[in-house]
């Protein structure tokens, strides 16, 4: 077992059924701390279930288990003793498909702390807003309209508010499935900018279909085919010296 | 062979051939079949309003009569002394029977006389209003038109209807009663069956495990909704009176059964309301890290109280209308006072329209049409204040 210090999350032969079906077949893989990683592959090659796998959102599937395991700096998250609401304030999610309460913007971003005890509503509660607004960069569009609900946003701007949704509870890592499928190219640049920048705190894991995205925007990439993990390493050496034949591919075949 | 689904270079004309015809002429029958069905049904509506309003208009007025009272102390025994024995027969009881208890309160009045309009006998009433069947003799229809012409008998607004109990005398019968009653059960239904609809909807949707159990559960659930009302009377009767000694013909066994009858309406528009919230809000709670209490209390059931509004109206007004069940706790007694418990016998509107109807005496008729008006007036704003609050609580968040 690994104890690389730098390694946020320490994956073991993990494999996962849905009933009788076997989505994952023993996946080994560390991920870094403070890096962004892409996860990419053909679909239904198992990425969302593995990122699922990561905070533990497959507990909520009826007839899902999960066998091997996921550490978080060395700690068994699927131990018995664990808190599952304890693990996703480490852990947050951003989802494929925007989705915000249906309640003001204020009141997306406050929501989180204040059940988790961080903070009380207050002046301290409207710093904390602000500042996961300016971390999302999405501050200067909402700053006068916080009042208003997060629902009446567009897309790309909704992305960015769950994304500062999540960046509100403190998280070591952001685990992000397919954040810019539903988004225009400039919505899509702007979460990518903001990826970079939120990677100098936090873990970053983010599943693409984009190449391009995964090449520009990550610092490792691992490439799933059917359940397995083919290939892992530096987006560098993926992109350009893929050491297994499928993993060649499929990103060539894609670039065209 | 040439692929069937191979665009072809000649069906590119845009004028109407045989089959497109044809297809726009099922296109415009089926639109006048639906306006046909449409038509026929509001020809029913309109007819039904008309009949029952036009039945129930003259019962919210009364005849009275101008006549001189006089109490003097042997009105005390006899109240038929009060009024000149011409016009006796002309006043309604009710009213006549009411005069000793009147001047026991008041012994100042005795030996005063005074000039009153009084409540007139259900006859005059129905005479001057043209019914068929007044049933008022001869000689008093001369008198009546005398007084007519003289200005002493008129109608005026029945204040009477809502304002007493039921009577044996149609002209001092009244909704209060009824009306009290219902609005008794209808709280207690609702105390009862919202409460407990709800929650184990939200169990059911939200917390159950997806197992045989719990989908033979739902089975029945579905199929209590569709059983008929007289058997949760009949449920009703056996559990909470015969077995929980709740008293007979109470507001409270009334209550008990109808929130019976509403539970699974209630369940069921509430799971359909909790299902119609998006699972992508559930993920995001959760993925917040709140727990399944709090992203359901929070987060799904704010979005879902717009359906369970409606749902558990629908269903409350559809209590509301029940008679089957109450008739068989024992709710369609004579009831003349309105209850002052929710353990005193008592009787609703429905019960009080069906035992008018029933009435020998034709003067019951207007008044059963009238009841009927007032439970609908009741029904159709109980709507009105569920489109109002759904219209509301879906503007708030
Ligand atoms: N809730 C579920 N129940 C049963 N099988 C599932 C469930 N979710 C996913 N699967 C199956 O598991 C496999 C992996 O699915 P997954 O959603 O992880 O794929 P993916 O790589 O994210 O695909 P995509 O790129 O299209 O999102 C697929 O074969 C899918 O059919
Ligand atoms: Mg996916």
């Amino acid at each position: 077992m690994s104890t690389d210090t730098n390694n946020k999350l320490t994956i073991r032969d993990l494999k996962l059924w849905y009933d009788d079906f076997e989505a994952l077949h023993g996946v080994d893989l560390d991920i870094p701390s403070g890096k962004v990683t892409a996860f990419i592959g053909p679909s239904g090659c198992g990425k969302s279930t593995f990122l699922r796998c990561l905070n533990r959102m497959n507990d909520r599937i009826p007839g899902c288990r999960v066998q091997g395991d996921v550490l978080l700096e060395g700690n068994d998250i699927y131990a018995p003793d664990v808190d599952v609401v304890q693990l996703r304030t480490h852990i947050g999610m951003v989802f494929q498909k925007p989705n915000p309460f249906p309640k003001s913007i204020y009141e997306n971003i406050a929501y989180a702390p204040r059940i988790h005890g961080m903070m009380q509503d207050g002046p301290d509660m409207d710093a904390l807003v602000e500042t996961a607004l300016k971390k999302a960069s999405i501050w200067d569009e909402v700053k006068d309209k916080l009042k208003q609900p997060g629902t009446a946003l567009s897309g790309g701007q909704q992305q960015r508010l769950c994304i500062a949704r999540t960046i509100a509870i403190q998280p070591d890592v952001i685990l992000m499935d397919e954040p810019c499928s539903a988004l225009d190219p400039i919505a899509t640049a702007k979460i990518e900018e903001l990826m970079d920048e939120l990677k100098q705190e936090y873990t970053i894991v983010i599943v693409t279909h984009n190449m391009q995205q995964a090449a520009r925007a990550s610092d490792f990439t691992a490439y799933f085919y059917l359940g397995d993990l083919i290939e892992y390493g530096k987006t560098t050496d993926i992109f350009t010296a893929p050491k297994n034949q499928r993993t060649e591919d499929y990103i060539t075949g894609r670039f065209g | 062979m040439s692929d069937p689904l191979k665009p072809s270079s000649m069906d590119t004309s845009l004028k109407a051939d045989n089959r497109k015809r044809r297809r726009a002429r099922a296109d415009s029958r089926f639109k006048w079949y639906g306006i046909i069905a449409l038509g026929l049904a509001m020809a029913f509506l309109t007819f039904f309003f008309i009949d029952i309003i036009g039945k129930g208009l003259p019962a919210f007025q009364q005849a009275e009569i101008l006549v001189h009272v006089e109490y003097s102390e042997a009105v005390k025994s006899n109240y038929n002394k009060a009024v000149p024995k011409k016009y006796r027969k002309l006043i309604s009881r009710a009213w006549l029977r009411s005069i000793p208890m009147m001047l026991e309160g008041h012994p100042d009045m005795i030996g005063t006389s005074e000039n009153l309009w009084v409540l007139a006998d259900y006859r005059v009433d129905q005479f001057l209003k043209g019914h068929e069947g007044h049933r008022l003799k001869k000689k008093y229809q001369q008198l009546v038109a005398q007084l007519e012409t003289d200005g002493k008998v008129h109608l005026a607004f029945n204040t009477g209807f809502f304002s007493s109990g039921d009577s044996k005398l149609p002209e001092n019968a009244g909704i209060l009663a009824s009306a009290i009653g219902s609005v008794l059960v209808l709280l207690l239904t609702m105390l009862f069956a919202v409460p407990v609809g709800v929650m184990t909807a939200i169990y059911l949707e939200e917390f159950a495990p997806d197992n045989h159990f719990t989908r033979l559960i739902e089975v029945n659930i579905n199929n209590l909704a569709a059983i008929p009302s007289i058997l949760y009377g009949l449920l009703g009767l056996a559990i909470f009176i015969n077995f929980m000694g709740v008293p007979r013909s109470s507001a409270l066994a009334g209550g008990l059964t109808l929130a019976l009858m509403t539970l699974p309406i209630i369940i069921i528009a509430t799971r359909a309301a909790l299902r119609a919230v998006p699972d992508s809000i559930r993920e995001a709670a959760y993925g917040l890290g709140a727990s399944s209490l709090q992203t359901v209390w929070h987060h799904v059931l704010p979005l879902a109280i717009p359906g369970i509004l409606t749902g558990s109206i629908i269903g409350l007004a559809q209590a509301m209308g029940e008679t089957a069940p109450l008739l068989i706790v024992g709710m369609m007694a004579y009831i003349p006072d309105a209850p002052h418990s929710i353990l005193e016998a008592t009787t609703v509107l429905p019960a009080q329209v069906y035992t008018w109807s029933a009435e020998s005496i034709r003067a019951f008729e207007e008044r059963t049409a009238a009841g009927i008006m007032v439970l609908l007036a009741v029904l159709l704003s109980l709507n009105a204040v569920a489109v109002k609050l759904r219209n509301r609580s879906q503007q708030t968040w």
